[in-house]
């Protein structure tokens, strides 16, 4: 499974606390700018190891898994 | 958003085997599309839902989805197989 994922990110994000989600209205939240089909946009990230990861090294190498979590630390 | 730090001491707690990445500046999450701004009494908050995120060796999005169904990575994952069938990693 780990080879078959090429690489896997998890994206953690913590935010200030977010309002209820019944307090948002759905209106509000921007539409996601990407399909699949679009080229992927580069990016530089700082790991876990203090090392940056870039997405376009993996070009021609791996297929890439991004799983974007928010909240990783909470129990939610 | 969280730190490498922060990061690094959940990587160990559970044994993770692949890098957890920081978006501090919340760019990557801004050129995806999936940072969301709220405006609640009167201040803006912004952060960004589950998204699950598929690109293969092209650097093409193959799979995209975020929300309630990103909760679930399964159909990511079957996509990943599928890709990693037809182009076998070396």
């Amino acid at each position: 499974m780990k080879r078959a994922l090429g690489l896997a990110f998890v994206l953690t994000a913590v935010a200030a606390a977010p309002p209820l989600a019944h307090q948002v209205e759905k209106s509000q939240m921007a539409k996601m700018t990407l399909k699949a089909g679009d080229a992927a946009p580069d990016f530089t990230l700082l790991s876990d190891r203090w090392k940056t990861v870039k997405l376009s090294d993996y070009r021609g190498k791996k297929n890439v898994y991004l799983a974007v979590y928010v909240l990783a630390f909470t129990e939610g | 958003m969280d730190s490498p730090a922060a990061n690094a001491a959940f990587a160990k707690q559970i044994g993770l085997s692949f890098p957890l990445l920081s978006d501090m500046n919340r760019k990557m999450l801004k050129s995806y599309g999936v940072l969301k701004s709220y405006d609640v009494e009167n201040d803006t908050y912004q952060w960004a839902l589950r998204a699950n995120i598929v690109i293969d060796k092209q650097g093409i999005i193959q799979f995209i989805e975020e929300g309630d169904t990103a909760i679930d990575p399964n159909t990511a994952l079957t996509l990943c197989t599928t890709l990693h069938k037809k182009t076998p990693v070396k």
